[in-house]
């Protein structure tokens, strides 16, 4: 092995380390730096969070370009943006500060924008939105806690009492130590009576457990029914009866509708009382009857001189009845 | 008292000859045949055993986070384990164990050698300093090979671990998803952290071993036991630097 093959070795040996570095510098860092492909956009944030240089800046999910620099610039920071030449940023998109993982790797998420407007130019300002970081989120979190504890110890105060008082438990306690007797006859004689009602005892027993039950309300109903059927028919009958008074056909229709009828009953009426005025103030020969007290005296003692007749004849022996009832009368 | 006393004393040794050697790093372009020699020793020999070794630490990462993660649901994160793992810690640890094992027990026992059967003294008697002949060539390619055994390593390891992930009939993990984790979750600058310290342990364990090969006395005996030493000192300098070096740079 001669030394000058020696020397070819170590030289490719070198030029391929030297190789393989170049292509670790280009492959892993930001090996655009040399070349400064893409244009760069300036985002303004209130906070950068875990933002660092070399994080993706991806648009939909898209791989665009990546984050330059970051610097502070007055009373916020901003993150310098090294955006793909190819693509195109609309002037109304927003960058917000993405979070790729748990793992507190973060990226800037620019949303496409609307088609209509104009796209950014290099060195221009892209509008930004804050994004809540874990930070804040776990500090709300922490409030929520906070809270519940707060609504946690109130009830607690509820349920244990204050100072020297029973608390709601402790209330309970008493409440269902006094009671335990009453309601342990409570409970036996509710499940008596349940048992009754499971064996078919009892009117409630029965209405649930008997089927002859069922089936005589069954028939009740049927019965119902066929009284509902008879009560329509005498309902349609009796519309029929009324509408036939309406049209004044028969008697009552006549006695209602007819002027002539009611003229008559009028009159039959005046005749009436006519009479009965007369019979009352004791005219003609009805009203003597009815009001003269003569003519009872005298059948009373035509009576009782009969009566003397026929004791007469029962004293003085065999004499006619012609006889008795002529000195009777006489 | 004594053991501390050698252990400052060597730490000095080897900074004197540290400074020693960058004084004649000028010289360094007139030494080009020695260097590309070392070059050839340090790097292009060592490739096969780093590649084989790194192919098998990547799948066994692999394996082993499959079975761990798999079992809530977090096997896609695999091949960011594998990569950050690689190119971070392992890829450069293991690079510079096995140069301590296999070029810098080399270069001690060369070293070594030389010094026990006075060669070096005839260097310095004909006023050549040993430091610029012997440490510097080696250190300057030390330097130069290193980052292309780590980035070699970096890569054969993922591969291990993709093929891994993809071939165990419990992980099962399209090799796709594999490296969209793996690139989504490590960056140039943990390959570029891992080179830094491979270069740091590299020049360190070459370092340790030509200084330790130097200051060997004695006889044949002392040449192995001045390997040994210089193998088991490099090691725990590694794992110790690389501590510190992580959290520097992390």
């Amino acid at each position: 092995m001669t030394t000058t093959q020696n020397t070819a070795r170590v030289g490719l040996f070198f030029l391929l380390g030297l190789a393989l570095i170049w292509v670790s510098y280009e492959t892993l860092g930001d090996g655009n730096a040399l070349k400064k492909r893409g244009y760069n956009l300036v985002a303004g944030f209130d906070n950068l969070k875990e933002l660092k240089a070399g994080d993706d800046v991806r648009m939909a999910g898209v791989r665009i370009g990546m984050v330059e620099s970051t610097r502070l610039a007055g009373q916020r920071a901003e993150a310098v943006l090294r955006i793909d030449p190819t693509v195109k940023i609309a002037g109304d998109a927003k960058a917000i500060i993405a979070s790729a993982g748990l793992l507190g790797t973060n990226y800037i998420a620019v949303d496409l924008g609307s088609t209509s407007a104009a796209p950014l130019a290099a060195g221009a300002e892209i509008r930004t939105q804050a994004s809540p970081d874990l930070n804040t989120i776990m500090t709300q979190l922490g409030d929520l806690g906070g809270k519940l504890e707060s609504a946690l110890g109130s009830i607690s105060s509820v349920m244990g009492g204050k100072e020297g008082e029973p608390g709601l438990f402790q209330r309970l306690d008493t409440l269902i130590a006094e009671n335990s007797a009453k309601v342990d006859a409570t409970m036996s004689n509710l499940q008596e009576i349940t048992t009754k009602v499971n064996r078919g005892e009892g009117t409630l027993g029965k209405l649930i457990n008997d089927p002859q039950l069922h089936d005589d309300l069954l028939a009740s109903v049927g019965e119902l029914k066929v009284a509902a059927g008879d009560a329509r028919n005498f309902m349609s009958e009796a519309q029929t009866l009324v509408a036939q008074v309406k049209s004044g056909q028969g008697t009552l229709g006549t006695l209602i509708y007819d002027d002539q009828a009611g003229n008559d009953i009028k009159a039959v009426a005046a005749n009436l009382r006519e009479l009965s005025d007369k019979l009352a103030k004791g005219e003609g020969t009805l009203g003597k009857l009815i009001t003269d007290d003569s003519l009872i005296r005298e059948v009373q003692g035509t009576l009782r001189k009969a009566d003397r007749a026929l004791d007469g004849m029962g004293d003085s022996g065999p004499i006619t009845a012609v006889g008795v009832v002529a000195g009777a009368l006489f | 008292m004594k053991p501390i006393l050698a252990v400052l004393e060597g730490i000095g040794d080897t900074v004197l000859l540290l400074v020693r050697t960058l004084r004649h790093a000028s010289s360094l372009p007139r030494q080009l045949p020695r260097f590309i020699d070392q070059c050839y020793q340090i790097g292009y020999a060592t490739l096969p055993i780093v590649a084989i070794l790194s192919f098998f630490i990547g799948g066994v990462l692999a394996l082993q986070a499959g079975y761990s993660m798999s079992n809530f649901g977090a096997k896609e994160f695999i091949g960011s384990l594998v990569g950050l793992s690689m190119a971070r810690a392992l890829g450069p640890v293991m690079v510079a164990v096995l140069v301590a094992g296999r070029v810098g027990s080399a270069i001690t026992a060369e070293l070594a050698s030389m010094k026990v059967y006075q060669e070096v003294d005839a260097l310095v008697t004909m006023n050549i300093p040993p430091e610029r002949i012997l440490v510097l060539p080696r250190l300057a390619a030390v330097l130069v090979m290193m980052p292309v055994l780590a980035i070699i390593a970096n890569l054969v390891g993922w591969f291990g671990g993709a093929l891994v992930a993809h071939t165990v009939d419990f992980i099962a993990l399209e090799p796709d998803k594999y490296f969209e984790t793996l690139r989504r979750y490590t960056k140039f600058d943990d390959i570029a952290d891992g080179i830094i310290k491979a270069e740091v342990f590299g020049f360190v364990v070459v370092l340790v071993c030509c200084s330790i090969g130097l200051r060997t006395r004695g006889g044949p005996r002392e040449i192995g036991a001045s390997v040994t030493k210089a193998v088991v000192t490099s090691l725990i300098l590694i794992l110790v630097l690389d501590y510190f070096l992580t959290k520097a740079l992390l």
